[in-house]
Order: structure tokens, then sequence, then C-alpha cells
């Protein structure tokens, strides 16, 4: 390989690592109102971006007896938004239905709010 | 310049029309590929705003997945995912005018074995389908170039 072949591989190599789109860190705080369901043992969460899975729950905390959980969320993204649904009792909710939306907001913490297998 | 022009050149079916039909899966697999799985990862000026991407950007997460595939993606994922990507965004749109066919050709076809046999074929045959649908037709269009119905045609016919 002759050195103007390896310049460009160098500088190609450099070129498309840099144009890698840049991330941030996001917080976004989920405040979920069960109050609707009865019998609640388990409510979790389960979205698209790291560290949430859609193929595993990531727990709520309860913060008013059942009526309301939260949970806290911090990731890298480099989207404006992330998608999720919550699940109580290992049964999630919008079944069918596009998911949850959360727009992230131009502070580094978003608050999202909602209620259970409602819009 | 003769090397451009002979990878340029079209091969010609007997009758127009089967040029005709067979622009059918070179079209519909130059759109997908520009304007739905393209540009969700590579920034386009069509490319979802909500995605955040800035134009000929590879989205964030692409460089982490090629990495997983391990080997020489290890080495540079960066490179490998902005190569993957601008084949599917930059390629597919190629594709679809029927401009470098070949070349688009190309590098849609080496983007699809990757995507078959370093990320879909651990998840089984089902899930390797959409990129064989795509392996399939670029290698169509590698061999016959555009036909009658690209670009190509328009810059090489009296050549």
């Amino acid at each position: 390989m002759n050195n103007t072949v390896k310049l460009i591989v160098v500088v190609l190599l450099f070129a498309c690592t840099s144009c890698v789109q840049k991330t941030y860190k996001k917080t976004v705080v989920f405040t979920l109102d069960v109050s609707e369901i009865k019998n609640v043992k388990k409510v979790g969460i389960r979205g698209n971006d790291k560290p949430l899975s859609w193929d595993y729950d990531t727990e709520m905390k309860e913060i008013k007896k059942d009526t309301l959980y939260q949970v806290t969320i911090t990731g890298e993204t480099g989207f404006k938004f992330t998608e999720v649904k919550f699940v109580v009792n290992d049964t999630f909710e919008l079944q069918n239905e596009d998911n949850r939306r959360v727009i992230f907001s131009k502070k580094d913490t978003t608050f999202f709010k909602a209620k259970f297998n409602k819009r | 310049m003769k090397l451009l022009t002979k990878i340029t050149k079209p091969i010609l079916l007997p009758h127009w029309s089967q040029d005709l039909f067979l622009i059918i899966p070179r079209i519909v697999c130059g759109y997908l590929l520009a304007f739905n799985f393209g540009a969700a990862k590579f920034g386009m000026p069509w490319s979802p705003a909500d995605n955040n991407l800035g134009f000929f950007e590879v989205a964030f997460w692409f460089p982490n997945d090629v990495a997983e595939y391990g080997g020489i993606f290890a080495l540079a994922p960066a490179f490998f995912a902005w190569m993957g990507a601008f084949a599917e965004a930059v390629g597919g749109l190629l594709l679809l005018f029927g401009f470098q066919t070949r070349i688009a050709s190309f590098l849609v076809m080496a983007t699809m074995l990757v995507a078959m046999f370093m990320q879909q074929y651990k998840e089984g045959l089902w899930m390797m389908l959409p990129a064989m649908g795509f392996l399939w037709a670029s290698m169509i269009t590698l061999i016959l170039g555009s036909g009658r119905f690209g670009i190509d045609y328009l810059l090489t016919k009296n050549k």
C-alpha cells in the first residue's frame, strides 16, 4: 500500500469517526397513576433506550399508597425522544396501540406523568 | 474513464418491457433503503426530525451495535457503521434513480451480507429475510446495472 492510499484510509477513518451523532445524558422522572387498578403488586416500565429494555421490567417504587409509582431513569441518547410502556402485575398497558412517546425537555431532566392504560 | 463507463453502462434486456419489469425491485428497495431504513440511522434531509441527526451523521447507537459483531468490526466500529448507514441511505437513493447502479448495488450487497450474517443470523432465518430481500435485488442490479430506465442508461447510451 503506498503512502497516499494509507493517508486516504486514515483520513476516511478519522472523518467517519467524527461523523457519529453526539449523545447527551438525559434524565426522565416517570410517575404513574395506578389508582384505577385493584390489587397492584408490581409496577414496572419498559422502553426503547438503555437502561430500559422491552425484554424486562425496570421496577417503579410506590410513592403514594396504591396510587402513585415513580422511577428516575438516566441514559445517554442522541435522540430528542424515547418510547415507553408501563407494566402492572406483568400486564402491558395500551396493548396493540403505539408506545408512549416521551419528548425530552431541553433541560437535563424531563418529568413525565401518566395514568396506566390511558392516553 | 473507460472503466467508469464500463461500470456505468447497463446491460439491456431484449425487450424494453423486461427492463420495465425489473425496475420494480430496484425502485422498491431503493426507496425503502433511502427513505426508511437508511434515513433512520443516517442523516439525510428527510430523516425524522426527532432522530436529531446532522447531515451525513450516523446514529449514535449504530457503532455500538457494529462493535458487538466483533473481529474487524470491533476495531473500527464508527467507520463500518458509517459505511453501512451510507450504503443504505445514499446507496438506496442511487438505486432508486439508477445512477451508478453497480457501485450502489455493491455497497448495498456488502451491507446486507454483514446484516444477515453478523446481526440477524443468531435471531433465526425469519429475521434474515428483510436483508435477504435487499441482497437478491442488489445482485440483479449489480450484473445488469440500471437497465433502460435509469440515469446510467441516459449517460452511456451513446458510448
